[in-house]
């Protein structure tokens, strides 16, 4: 009820405003489904741009369980990404295809997984502020994607680096829309995420931690070492997004092959209620908005981000309604 | 070569480039001594710089640009309180989606109204006496006016905070809210003006951000200054002079990406060392203050119901 009550408050806040600079509602409403679901292409589209945000969404939900802001998922992503760009051009050209594929996701997921890392370990060892250090950890990898991108296997013609090898490409499931298994590794991340959280020690102790952390501390739980998988595990999923970009969508890294993925999976998190399995139609709503907002500059002259606006607005009023609600730990202050 | 031309050129950048991010700063040191963590502020700042573009571009006036540039602050601010302080929703994930909001927002209207389109910017401002010390006077007189206001507000701000009633009830409202309740102050009237002026603050550094440099907008313009101000403020310890220390540190490191290339003992080194650089600082500086200590109610909504019940 609350949720769909902030709904329809985000849709007249963003119509009175598309109205304000001057532009067509009706028009812009219809250019953001028109262009994400009709079309074979589009579809597809949405369909690979949702297994992404599922992973990076995952990349947020795991550690907010636990009260950890990981707002570094763009970074984590990248970092996976240069891993599976530099793999796939560099390993010998013959190996197995089902070979290549699996190197190149386990690959990334440590290469994300490291980033990730290094905030957890700098948060358990030196109490470094994570939000700060996941962030400035973003910035530092795409510096180094840039680095990738110009110097070491730079593509002569434009920003990106050289293709990857045919035998990198993951393997498409519906040839027609261009859709590959990415979205089946989303779906697989998605339940592996799960039964983590609910069918093992360490989802417990997420969940434990995240609820109460000195009673978790007391019932003999090492917060420290909680935090350093729990960030390693959620770099990991969003490295997994960047293969998906590299060895899925494009075939090579592009400077701009994301428009901020990383920050929208803290969105796709909270829509789900940080409940894995609810990440993926969270993250397919939002990659329709994001895919179906690129049609807007056409049909009704706004530019494609006003899908960051709507995504922004709405989940802000899902808290505001109380349809999303986060639980204090209300000793601290004593 | 290092020249003395390289040094004083490398000086007036870095400057230059500290005061947005101590502006930023200042305000977060407010809101912060109040009791509310505003990761906001690299939103407020992108609002401001966008409203301080349109409005030079538009009006062909630098002081409108920064008026009503730092005067969105106060709109920012108002929503923002009204979410941090009246619904009480979660500080982080709230300033973390209206980030996510700014970016778009200022996206859009960038792209609807100016493009790359520039306005006017500020000339360099001479102060009698300064100007004329050898070296110092060459770099602080390249600086312009807004380099002097900000130096200005670190002295009110600590004024404010440490010789003002309203800031002793701040600063117990952001670290004791049950003795300050107790005490017959209301915890969250102290909480919204900290959380408007804020904003105002940082809106203001997005403007002169705009001012000081080219005067157009570039979509994501400020990227992560308002971060890096957060992770300021936690090595400044919440003292505004300690602020103006650290944001000089990290407003030098970003300089050095301007005079790394004429530097021939630096050849090998790439360009994203460099522009790196500030990032990895920020980073650095953040575990070397291992002491430093939020305000004790930091982040954590205060719901006058419970009250009774502490």
């Amino acid at each position: 009820m609350n949720t769909l009550l902030s709904l329809f408050i985000t849709l007249v806040i963003v119509a009175v405003f598309i109205l304000a600079i001057g532009a067509n509602p009706w028009d812009a409403g219809r250019a953001i489904v028109e262009g994400s679901l009709t079309k074979k292409l589009f579809l597809g589209q949405t369909l690979m741009i949702a297994s992404i945000l599922a992973l990076t969404g995952l990349a947020a939900a795991l550690p907010f369980t636990s009260r950890l802001w990981n707002i570094g998922g763009e970074g984590q992503m990248f970092a996976g990404a240069i891993v599976a760009v530099s793999l796939g051009i560099n390993l010998p050209e013959g190996t197995p295809k089902p070979l290549f594929i699996a190197v190149i996701l386990v690959g990334s997921f440590i290469g994300g997984g490291f980033w990730g890392f290094i905030a957890g370990a700098l948060k358990a060892w030196f109490g470094a502020s994570e939000i700060v250090t996941t962030l400035m950890l973003s910035f530092i990898a795409i510096f180094i994607a840039n680095y990738v991108i110009a110097d070491v296997w730079p593509d002569p013609f434009s920003q990106k680096t050289v293709s990857i090898h045919d035998n990198a490409q993951l393997p498409e499931i519906w040839q027609s829309a261009n859709v590959d298994i990415s979205v089946i590794i989303a779906i697989v991340a998605a339940g592996l995420a799960w039964m983590l959280m609910r069918g093992t020690v360490l989802g417990f102790s997420i969940r434990a931690i995240g609820s109460n952390p000195n009673a978790a501390r007391l019932a003999g739980m090492s917060t420290s070492r909680v935090t350093i998988i729990t960030f390693f595990i959620a770099g990991g999923f969003a490295g997994l997004a960047g293969s998906v970009a590299v060895a899925g969508i494009f075939d090579d890294l592009d400077i701009n092959f994301s428009s901020n993925f990383g920050f929208l999976g803290i969105a796709v998190a909270l829509l789900a209620r940080l409940n894995p399995p609810l990440i993926i139609p969270a993250a397919f709503l939002f990659a329709m908005l994001r895919v179906g907002s690129n049609s807007l500059q056409a049909a009704a002259d706004i530019s494609p981000t006003l899908g960051d606006i709507l995504v922004a607005v709405f989940v802000i009023l899902l808290m505001v309604t109380g349809a999303i609600r986060f639980r204090y730990a209300q000793n601290v202050t004593n | 070569m290092l020249t003395e031309a390289l040094v004083i050129m490398f000086f007036v950048t870095g400057i230059q480039l500290m005061v947005p991010i101590l502006l930023a700063a200042l305000g977060e040191t407010i809101s912060e001594r109040s009791g509310v963590l505003n990761v906001g502020i690299e939103g407020s700042m992108l609002i401001g710089a966008l409203v301080s573009a349109i409005v030079g571009i538009k009006l062909d006036s630098v002081v409108l640009g920064l008026l009503l540039g730092s005067a969105a602050g106060v709109g920012t601010g108002i929503i923002l309180a009204i979410l941090y302080v009246a619904r009480g929703i979660d500080q982080i994930v709230t300033g973390l989606l209206f980030n996510i909001f700014a970016l778009g927002f200022t996206g859009l209207l960038h792209n609807r109204f100016i493009g790359g389109q520039v306005g006017p910017t500020l000339s360099p401002f001479h102060v009698p006496l300064v100007g004329d010390i050898p070296k110092v006077g060459e770099v602080l007189n390249r600086q312009n006016i807004l380099f002097w206001i900000t130096l200005i507000l670190v002295f009110l701000v600590y004024y404010l905070l440490n010789r003002t009633w309203w800031g002793l009830y701040a600063r117990a409202a952001g670290e004791r809210p049950h003795a300050a309740e107790s005490g017959g102050l209301n915890v969250n009237q102290l909480r919204y003006p900290a959380v408007i002026l804020g904003n105002v603050f940082a809106a203001f550094g997005g403007a002169a951000l705009v001012m000081s440099s080219a005067g157009g907008f570039v979509p994501g313009m400020t990227a992560g200054r308002g971060f890096i101000a957060l992770g300021v403020v936690v090595v400044a310890r919440w003292n505004p002079f300690l602020v103006l220390a650290s944001a000089s540190l990290f407003g030098l490191s970003q300089a050095l990406q301007f005079i790394a290339g004429q530097l021939d003992f630096l050849d090998g080194v790439p360009d994203q060392v460099w522009l790196a650089l500030p990032y990895v600082v920020t980073i650095l500086a953040v575990l070397l203050s291992r002491g430093s200590q939020y305000p004790a109610a930091v982040g954590i909504p205060w719901r006058r119901a419970v009250a009774g019940r502490a």
